[in-house]
């Protein structure tokens, strides 16, 4: 006999809500009453997925959910946009240029669906545009001023999975490696493939140096998309409850 | 943070701060001409940042999309791609550079908006200091009057309405410039501005202005080389351009 889904709705209790710098001026982090969950990881790590089958269950189980990823702001996205494709602005301009969008989503759409209640899906968040910098060098007291304007997650989980495999799921969807994940612009190698190697090297590292500030779940990305989305459901299940 | 000179750049950043009014761009562009004709390697910047970054700011203005953070941090990516793609080379070249408006306007403009100014200015801090900063001191009053007389169509955030000080947009101008005033002020002394007396006449400000240059700048290491006419140069844009008018735009 196939499960009706639950009738008895989990109720989530509040969060201790913070940002982790100066934050947004006139913020009442005590109306926030909905929960931000973050899932990191490269490209390839299964974010995507994954995010769709939380919706799937969360929406099964009552709550309602807000997607929100990096450049999608109505503000600048577009602009991003061509920015990549050109490759023509400095490491400081793209990095502010990139906070901004950031910003303007906090702003506009996670705190306002925080405030309506609602479960909010980040598809990466500030820690991905850190560690972007942070191989290319930029210092890491300033970024971490930059986005003490972010609001702490409920939760942060980081798909984990080695360059190795990401590569292989990289070439199974696309034909070729993409520019920005492979760090062409850091000269790393004229091989793209050496390139992609060494800087997803890079960016792992970077993430393992974040997690001891930041204390994100490091969850393993090589399971089954079925096994992992179970794992992760156990776990926002008990951030829900409030455990 | 440090001045140029500190760091060990071979050019010199000289910035003029002051409110909308104060009479700081004529000055700067008298400063230009003296510089020019002794031949000296001379930049003023204009202010323009490139095409992308200038259809986000002017995007976010016109939709009235702006909140306080993101004014400061779309402001601040404008600056950095003028700092990185300008400023920074010709320092590097040597050049005196002149800049009407520096750092500071940010770090009052955002400070009156309320951003936090340790955040602002952490942001700001991948730029360095200027060499020299002339802050041009006026009465309130005559700055508000030079401005108001002259172009009756205030914009949204120019005006500070984004700040809900006042419905009628010349009253939100004159409190948000009289605020961004007492934010220089106490700015004044911690970045040692040279202040200039914005009521004086023209002459005797740029006299002032002149004879402080060339007792804190050895002008003549910023001599311009002989150098044969370089071909294909009268196509290109001009080097040092000043796009001045009579009429004091004010900043948005």
């Amino acid at each position: 006999m196939k499960r009706l889904p639950q009738s008895h709705i989990v109720v989530p209790g509040p969060s201790r809500r913070r940002f982790y710098g100066y934050g947004i001026p006139n913020v009442e982090l005590d109306q926030l009453a909905g929960k931000l969950i973050v899932l990191e990881g490269a490209d390839g790590s299964g974010r995507s997925t994954q995010i769709a089958l939380l919706v799937k269950w969360l929406e099964g189980c009552g709550h309602a959910t807000v997607q929100v990823g990096l450049k999608r702001s109505t503000l600048v996205s577009e602009e991003l946009a061509r920015a990549q494709e050109g490759n023509i602005l400095s490491r400081t301009t793209l990095s502010l240029f990139y906070a901004t969008d950031f910003a303007d989503q906090l702003e506009n759409i996670i705190l306002p669906a925080l405030k309506a209640g609602f479960v909010v899906l980040a598809d990466r968040y500030i820690y991905t545009l850190m560690a972007r910098d942070m191989v290319r060098g930029m210092d890491e007291a300033w970024l971490k001023n930059l986005y003490g304007v972010a609001l702490e997650p409920d939760a942060v989980f980081y798909l984990n999975v080695p360059p190795e495999e990401l590569v292989q799921r990289g070439f199974a969807k696309n034909s070729a490696l993409d520019y920005w994940e492979s760090g062409m612009d850091l000269g790393l190698s004229r091989d793209m493939f050496d390139s992609f190697m060494k800087y997803q090297t890079m960016m792992q590292k970077t993430f393992r140096h974040l997690q001891t500030t930041y204390g994100f779940t490091i969850v393993d990305g090589l399971r089954s998309a079925d096994a992992l989305n179970a794992d992760l459901r156990k776990k926002i299940g008990a951030v829900l409850a409030g455990k | 943070m440090k001045t140029f000179a500190e760091l060990n750049f071979p050019g010199r950043l000289i910035a003029v701060e002051g409110l909308d009014g104060s009479g700081k761009s004529t000055q700067i562009y008298l400063v230009k001409r003296w510089l020019e004709l002794q031949g000296l390697k001379v930049y003023f910047s204009e202010w323009n940042s490139s095409e992308l970054v200038k259809s986000a700011t002017s995007k976010g203005k016109k939709r009235e999309l702006l909140t306080p953070t993101t004014f400061c941090l779309i402001h601040a990516t404008d600056f950095a791609d003028r700092y990185e793609r300008h400023l920074v080379p010709l320092l590097r070249a040597g050049y005196l550079v002149l800049c009407d408006r520096y750092i500071f306007t940010a770090f009052a403009r955002d400070v009156v908006r309320g951003c936090p100014p340790e955040w602002v200015r952490g942001i700001y801090s991948f730029a360095a200091l200027p060499d020299l900063t002339f802050f041009f001191k006026a009465d309130l009053n005559v700055s508000l009057q030079r401005i108001l007389d002259g172009r009756p169509q205030l914009k949204y955030f120019e005006a500070g309405m984004d700040l809900r000080l006042s419905s009628d947009p010349y009253e939100s101008f004159r409190i948000f410039q009289g605020r961004i005033l007492e934010q220089y002020l106490a700015m004044s002394t911690e970045f040692d501005f040279l202040a200039i007396d914005a009521n004086e006449l023209v002459e005797k400000q740029q006299g002032i202005i002149r004879e402080l240059l060339a007792q804190r700048l050895n002008l003549a290491d910023f001599q311009r080389a002989e150098r044969p006419e370089l071909s294909g140069r009268a196509e290109g844009p001009p080097l040092a351009t000043a796009l001045i008018t009579n009429r004091e735009e004010p900043v948005e």
